[in-house]
């Protein structure tokens, strides 16, 4: 294991995708909102799993949680699944194409949505029916983009 | 797996505790703040066009609110001479006299990203007086109430959510029902009434005051539709809140009156 160098380029693009989900948008269509916390996360666990892991999960989202006004610990756990299974697997799912990719990353959110709502009913926090669905595949229409960004803010940084 | 377990006994056990809530309490004033940054430029344009806006629309637009105000003020001098009246019989019923109502103007300053709820965030917070629990009204009725409230802004979820239910009131004949919040933020659901009951499309819902929590007496819905299933016991009522819950940021809140915490007291 090397020394960290630029790292801070990771949580610089983490909190950026936070401050994404502040954006303004129409009530109805909040659904539709593309998940780029998730995304981030994601892409930084394949690059570099020996940096981001399941700590940085659980950190992302309890600030997620605090962002949306909902139960402390609603959305870390699903995240933290889905890293988990993504740090199996990254060795793997890197030598994909990007459309095979794309689906991985649609399974992984289709996982950790699957378990927020299932602890949302576990808690009665209310689930929107649905709506679920469409921001998960607006989110995996954004998985080639963000991945190029980011793929190119860690090599011109030299994140490693 | 330990910070999983964490996560499970925050949810589970520990979700109402003080600290948890202080904590999201605290965070209410750092996201609001945030997102305000983030939402600079929206204003900045807003403000802008707002300043372009021409000099005969200005004064169409002052005109209007002349006329209107002067509708309210003739409502508002039969308003105090009812009150007044209101206030004799009162007296002479013996009961605990109306005190009005004081009221805290807000803004909403953005709305939670989480597409299953109905929470917004107001300007206002601790500090100006706001507490949990308290009603929110817009221009035409009640939306919500305060459910987290910061030193600076504070957090309020809208009646259509549907984690909320509220006592209400048909105004035309008195029967007492629970509004619950459906999800649809142009829809309330009354279930569990009676399919005999005297209710149809056009009532007028408003707060009953039952549970101490909204006073009496504020517009909440109106009823768009009474669905009676052959055969099952209870119909379904549907109603629209009467204030336009995604338009309008200027808010109302109410603190609360005499009268009313003495009803809220045993």
């Amino acid at each position: 294991m090397t020394r960290a160098h630029a790292v801070w380029v990771i949580y610089a693009s983490l909190v950026g995708a936070l401050l994404f989900t502040l954006l303004p948008l129409p009530m109805d269509w909040r659904g539709l909102r593309p998940d780029l916390v998730a995304l981030a996360l994601f892409y930084w666990i394949l690059a570099l799993p020996h940096r981001v892991g399941v700590a940085t999960a659980f950190v992302v989202g309890v600030a997620q949680d605090l962002i949306e006004g909902a139960p402390l610990g609603l959305s870390s756990p699903g995240l933290m699944l889905a890293t988990l299974l993504l740090l199996y697997n990254y060795q793997r799912i890197r030598q994909f194409d990007l459309l095979q990719q794309s689906l991985a990353i649609l399974g992984l959110m289709l996982l950790s949505s699957g378990v927020e709502q299932w602890l949302r009913n576990g808690i009665d926090v209310p689930v929107a029916p649905w709506a679920g669905v469409g921001g998960m595949i607006c989110s995996m229409l954004f998985w080639v983009p963000i991945r190029t960004l980011l793929r190119y803010s860690r090599r011109y940084y030299e994140v490693y | 797996m330990v910070l999983l377990l964490l996560c499970l006994a925050i949810l589970f056990i520990f979700r109402d505790h003080p600290r948890m809530t202080a904590v999201q309490r605290g965070a209410v004033d750092v996201v609001a703040f945030t997102s305000n940054i983030v939402l600079a430029p929206f204003d900045a344009w807003d403000r802008l066009l707002e300043s372009m806006q021409s000099r005969p629309a200005l004064q169409d637009e002052v005109l209007r609110l002349q006329q209107e105000n002067r509708v309210l003020r003739g409502q508002a001098q039969r308003l105090a001479s009812l009150l007044s009246e209101n206030a004799r019989y009162k007296a002479l019923l013996n009961s605990a006299r109306d005190i009005e109502d004081e009221l805290i103007a807000a803004q909403i300053s953005s709305v939670s990203p989480d597409p299953a709820r109905h929470l917004v965030m107001l300007d206002k917070g601790a500090a100006d007086g706001v507490r949990e629990g308290q009603p929110v009204l817009g221009a035409e009725g009640l939306i919500g109430q305060i459910v987290l409230a910061g030193e600076y802004n504070s957090r309020a979820l809208l009646i259509t959510d549907s984690a909320h239910a509220l006592p209400v009131q048909v105004n035309r004949s008195g029967l007492r029902a629970i509004a619950e919040g459906s999800g649809d933020i142009d829809r309330l659901v009354i279930r569990h009434l009676a399919a005999t009951t005297d209710i149809r499309a056009g009532d007028l819902l408003v707060t009953s005051g039952l549970g101490g929590r909204f006073p009496h007496g504020y517009p909440v819905a109106r009823v768009t539709d009474v669905e009676i299933a052959a055969g099952d016991a209870f119909a379904v009522v549907s109603a629209a809140p009467t204030s336009a819950l995604d338009r309008g940021r200027h808010v109302l809140l109410v603190a609360q009156s005499s009268q009313f915490e003495a009803a809220a007291a045993p």
